[in-house]
């Protein structure tokens, strides 16, 4: 009664990293799309209140303006030919008055070059000069949907992106608020030098005060004007350093904003191996790290990746039914995250339930589980017409589900707790499952078409194949969220692996910040945290294990 | 052959000479892209991004920050320049000049077969003699305003055009005079710098009180109210169903409604004390009631506020919550339960400025503001961020002065005294490595010689006369930049921080020496991490 209705329960998304960074366009991207579609649908269909993860501004110039509510932390050079302060709140005229009246010299780097999507983007938003010189102003998203211009589908010719995709902002269609990018100018994104890859050079990162106080004005920017705070999605890379980033930033929100959820998912990219070196011993302590401190200051914590798990030799990337992903493209693996996060996170992004993210954390923390593993079926098998008990049926005691999380192929489907969400099932076939949401998930370009042949341009499975392909233009989505006991032998996995080798080879890990004894100190709390996830059948065994430590 | 080489044929190896001369060319390198910044005719550069993004600077430190150096010797020193700055808040130019300077000095003497470890010991020796001349030049007095702004102005000239610098002077001195307690160091966090994209850059202004970037939020609070009672506070007044929701303490809905109940009502108590502390200090008078509160103010709280005409800002910064007390008088309060009338601050006008989306709070005519905030205004962002960086300069040099208690003239006069002096130290010092101090005090007359050309003069001319200048009239002689000719710093009232100077002589000896003992580079597949 004293929650206003209708008012929505606000979050503030992180996005740390620059594989966040991909996964994070792909997902801003597909609200963007879902957005855009919304006036085709009806009103009841609607049910993700984008609200929750947008804010409403004003320019200068008095432009309504409709953009995340993000801070997105990357690495010098990952920007491509994004501007820093985005182009929505951008100077009426270009002002390149200076305040010096001596010589001056101009150093000018060339605009780089655009691809097709990011052509297409901005001739849509107001006509891009051929020079290539200063980003016009472009057309600000308004709230009212209604005043977009309808020939957004023109850039729905499939641009084969996957060649010219570098970077995350090389397919980012959505326009950011000037607070949102941050950029780290310490560490170069790519080349060899000046690299971000260890956990303690992350965390010291955060101990700058230049760093922490412009993380703390934006952070007060967005959640001042907020009149219910539900809490913090954090998108954070795993492998780097931004592991430390995160366990900082998770720390900072933890300790300043009490009693908000903060939901973290801990992202890796899919990784190539050709033999073990000192880079993946790198990235598996810094995952380790990343792990038990983001779980700790997290309401809840889920790995995602596509690797079958994250240790030294991980095995290969899992493998979906209906979509031929190539798993060396940053591109197509951040898309099937961005889609299973974008159905994932739909609790408590609903217009209708009250439901919060501390409440979604609550459910699953008992007995100290704040980890999580997730899974996905991209796109839910289901034939045209095909009532959802009989899709469900084929799969008899298995789950519906591939495994997001890196914890290996899961036995059963038994779990302490579980959130399972479905969406773009017509109201036809309902049953009672935790969330059904009828809007499915759009998949518009840029999203890459990496789907089979098989799928109509609804998503739904086809008996044979068509004579002529059709793009793929929405899908039915299934996640899962579990407490699962398979995420017992993951974690153990990881702790063995290190608890094997004597880290103090890698000193120079060590040098940027971490202390030896902290890290064996995170190790040990991995290995009770992985306890938490036993199940009597588990005991013995690992009892022996005790035995040979 | 390098031993290295047996083990792994790939890696690429210079020795000796050739190991000098890729470290010197570095240097050297970093020297032409700094060269032209110094002083204050030096050269504004514009970074322009390839995305069109604009900067502005002339500052070594942050052209060095901008720059990805690849080469392994200039980004070390780099590093050094940076730290430098660091340490000080100036000088990075002036230390990538002396290091190249010195490199360049030496190698003329290493290719006449002279060893390296000679030099550095002529360096060694030249520093302490450096160190002496810097003791007995510096001006120990008392740091009165007109000395301090002296200093600034030296400082703020080399980064923002005159007109500007003087305000901007004024504006550093009185900020960094009225936080400063006796006997106390400076804590230069007391002074707030806040930016706002709004009318021209001769704005900028010092604010004696706080300017937060946020206000109230709720349409009924007033805009501007004056003589005011600031309660700073960081006491949660929003309802944050955290009790009801987490557990599973209620059996059906009418016993969650009473328990949601009961924690609003603990929400509204917290408000009541608020209100009834502002009926007992405010009475029937005019005066006004500000609430700062660290935490969040919910729309409840806030209508409840508002009907009593308080103005009530929410989820103030951390940092703003001592800076807030310091400004206003008063305490920040975790508690309401035992607030009363001490607790409170005051102000005499405290207004609401709206830009855009963004809204300002001015907390002005505080009585005796211990802190203060510099509100810098700027036409676009690249002016905004110039004059920051520049501020920040400036406020560390009027720091490092009163610190100090004592400063050295500028101009390039300090270099010109030491070189001078160093040279007739030389025969003083054994052997050979009296070149190494012929070398030192040689590259220090680059400051003099850079200021000269970047203001259009002959640097060879120009020195020619100050040095004669020097020596006849024993006074400390610098450059005059809009005449070329000699002048008395000290009585142009052009003062540098000695602690810049000091560090400066450190920290060029150490690195020129350190790249000229480097006998051997090689390059064979290390790993890039850095600490």
């Amino acid at each position: 009664m004293f929650e206003a209705g209708g008012v929505p329960r606000a979050a503030l998304t992180l996005q740390l990293g620059s594989y966040a960074g991909f996964v994070g366009a792909h997902w801003w991207n597909l609200q963007d799309a879902a957005l855009r579609c919304e006036s085709e649908v009806q009103e009841q269909e609607r049910k993700i209140c984008p609200d929750v993860l947008y804010r409403a501004g004003r320019t200068l110039s008095r432009q309504e303006t409709y953009t995340p509510r993000l801070i997105l932390m990357d690495l010098k050079g990952s920007l491509n030919s994004l501007k820093q302060e985005g182009c929505l709140y951008g100077d009426t005229k270009i002002d390149t008055s200076v305040a010096w009246q001596g010589n001056l010299m101009t150093h000018q780097e060339d605009p780089p070059a655009k691809n097709l999507f990011l052509q297409d983007l901005s001739k849509l938003e107001g006509g891009m000069s051929s020079d290539g010189g200063f980003s016009p102003r472009a057309l600000p998203l308004s709230k009212d949907v209604s005043q977009l211009p309808t020939q957004l589908h023109v850039s729905q010719k499939g641009h084969q992106l996957e060649g010219s995709v570098r970077v995350w902002s090389d397919y980012l269609r959505v326009r950011l608020h000037p607070r949102s990018i941050f950029m780290i100018h310490q560490y170069n994104d790519d080349g060899e030098s000046s690299q971000l890859e260890a956990f303690g050079q992350g965390e010291s990162l955060l101990h700058d005060p230049t760093y922490l106080e412009e993380l703390e004005d934006r952070l007060h920017f967005y959640v001042e004007e907020c009149d219910y705070l539900q809490g913090f999605q954090i998108l954070c890379d795993l492998n780097n350093g931004f592991s430390g980033v995160g366990a900082k930033v998770t720390e900072l929100l933890h300790d300043e904003y009490s009693g908000r959820g903060i939901l973290t998912w801990g992202l890796t990219p899919v990784i190539h191996n050709v033999g073990v070196s000192w880079k993946d011993f790198y990235r598996l302590m810094n995952t380790v790290l990343g792990i038990v401190h983001l779980s700790s200051h997290s309401s809840l914590f889920c790995p995602l990746s596509l690797n079958g798990s994250l240790g030294l030799k991980p095995e290969a990337p899992v493998t979906l039914p209906y979509v031929h992903y190539d798993a060396s493209l940053n591109y197509h693996s951040s898309a099937i995250l961005a889609t299973a996060l974008d159905t994932l996170s739909a609790p408590y992004r609903l217009h209708s339930s009250q439901f919060s993210m501390v409440q979604l954390a609550d459910a699953f923390n008992s007995s100290g589980r704040k980890v999580v593993a997730a899974g996905t079926a991209v796109p839910f098998p289901m034939a045209y017409g095909q009532s959802l008990p009989d899709a469900l049926c084929s799969y008899q005691l298995a789950v519906p589900w591939t495994p997001l999380s890196s914890c290996g192929e899961q036995k059963d489907s038994c779990c302490f707790a579980q959130s399972v969400v479905l969406r773009g099932i017509g109201k036809e076939n309902h049953i009672s499952t935790s969330y059904l949401i009828q809007g499915p998930c759009k998949v518009l370009p840029p999203y890459p078409q990496f789907f089979s042949a098989l799928l109509n341009k609804q998503g739904f499975l086809l008996d044979k194949l068509p004579s002529c392909s059709t793009a793929v233009e929405s899908i039915p989505v299934l996640t899962a969220l579990q407490s699962s006991p398979a995420l017992y032998s993951a974690l153990y996995r990881l702790y063995k692996e290190l608890h094997q080798v004597d880290v103090r080879r890698w000193a120079s890990f060590f040098s940027a910040g971490i202390e030896l004894y902290d890290f064996q100190e995170a190790l040990h709390e991995l290995r009770t945290l992985s306890q938490c996830y036993k199940t009597s059948s588990e005991l013995d065994e690992s009892e022996d294990e005790a035995d040979t430590d | 052959m390098s031993a290295v080489k047996a083990l792994n044929p790939k890696a690429e190896v210079a020795r000796a000479q050739a190991a000098l001369a890729v470290n010197i060319s570095a240097a050297r390198g970093l020297q032409d892209v700094l060269r032209t910044n110094l002083g204050p005719k030096g050269t504004m550069k514009m970074l322009v991004s390839g995305a069109g993004e604009i900067k502005l600077t002339k500052d070594g430190n942050v052209l060095l920050h901008e720059m990805q150096i690849q080469h392994p010797t200039a980004s070390l020193i780099a590093k050094v320049a940076t730290a430098q700055d660091d340490i000080t808040g100036d000088g990075t130019t002036s230390n990538v000049l002396i290091i190249g300077e010195l490199l360049k000095q030496a190698d003329l003497y290493i290719s006449e077969g002279l060893h390296p470890r000679i030099v550095t010991e002529g360096f060694e020796a030249a520093k302490e003699k450096a160190l002496e001349v810097l003791e007995k030049v510096k001006v120990t007095k008392e740091m009165d305003r007109e000395t301090l702004v002296d200093v600034a102005r030296t400082s703020l000239r080399t980064k923002v055009h005159a007109e500007l610098a003087d305000i901007l002077t004024e504006a550093v001195v009185d900020a960094v005079l009225a936080i400063r307690k006796p006997d106390e160091p400076i804590d230069l966090y007391m002074v707030e710098i806040m930016e706002m994209k709004h009318k021209s850059e001769t704005e900028t202004a010092l604010i004696r009180g706080l300017v937060l970037d946020h206000g109230a939020r709720h349409p009924d609070m007033k805009k501007r109210v004056e003589d005011a009672y600031i309660l700073t506070c960081n006491v949660s007044l929003e309802y944050e169903k955290t009790e009801v929701s987490s557990g599973f303490f209620y059996k059906s809905a009418e016993e969650r409604e009473k328990l949601v109940k009961a924690e609003r009502k603990f929400i509204e108590d917290r408000v009541n004390k608020i209100i009834d502390l502002k009926k007992r200090v405010c009475g029937d008078s005019n005066k006004g009631f500000i609430v700062i509160n660290q935490k969040g103010i919910d729309p409840f709280s806030l209508d409840a506020l508002a009907k009593e005409g308080i103005v009530a800002l929410r989820r103030a910064k951390r940092r703003n919550m001592e800076r807030l007390t310091l400004a206003c008088g008063g305490m920040a309060m975790n508690s309401v339960d035992d607030i009363n009338a001490d607790c409170l601050g005051h102000a005499g006008l405290v207004y609401e400025y709206v830009l855009g989306e963004e809204k300002f709070t001015f907390i002005e005519k505080c009585d005796n503001p211990r802190s203060v905030t510099l509100l810098i205004r700027g036409p676009n962002k690249h002016t905004l961020m110039q004059i920051k960086d520049a501020v920040r300069d400036g406020l560390r040099a009027v720091k490092n002065a009163i610190e100090d208690g004592c400063v050295v003239p500028g101009a390039g006069a300090l270099e010109v005294a030491i070189a001078d002096a160093l040279v007739k130290h030389k025969p003083n010092v054994k052997g050979r490595a009296q070149f190494g101090v012929q070398a030192f005090a040689d590259a220090l007359l680059i400051i003099p010689k850079v200021l000269a050309q970047n203001s259009g003069y002959d640097p060879q001319e120009t020195l020619v006369k100050v040095l004669a200048e020097y020596a006849e009239s024993g006074q400390l002689i610098g450059v005059d930049l809009n005449t070329g000719e000699p002048m008395v710093p000290a009585a142009a009232g052009i003062w540098d921080n000695y602690n810049v100077k000091k560090q400066l002589l450190h920290s060029c000896t150490v690195i020129a020496s350190n790249i000229l003992l480097v006998d051997e580079i090689m390059r064979a597949g290390m790993s890039s991490l850095k600490g």
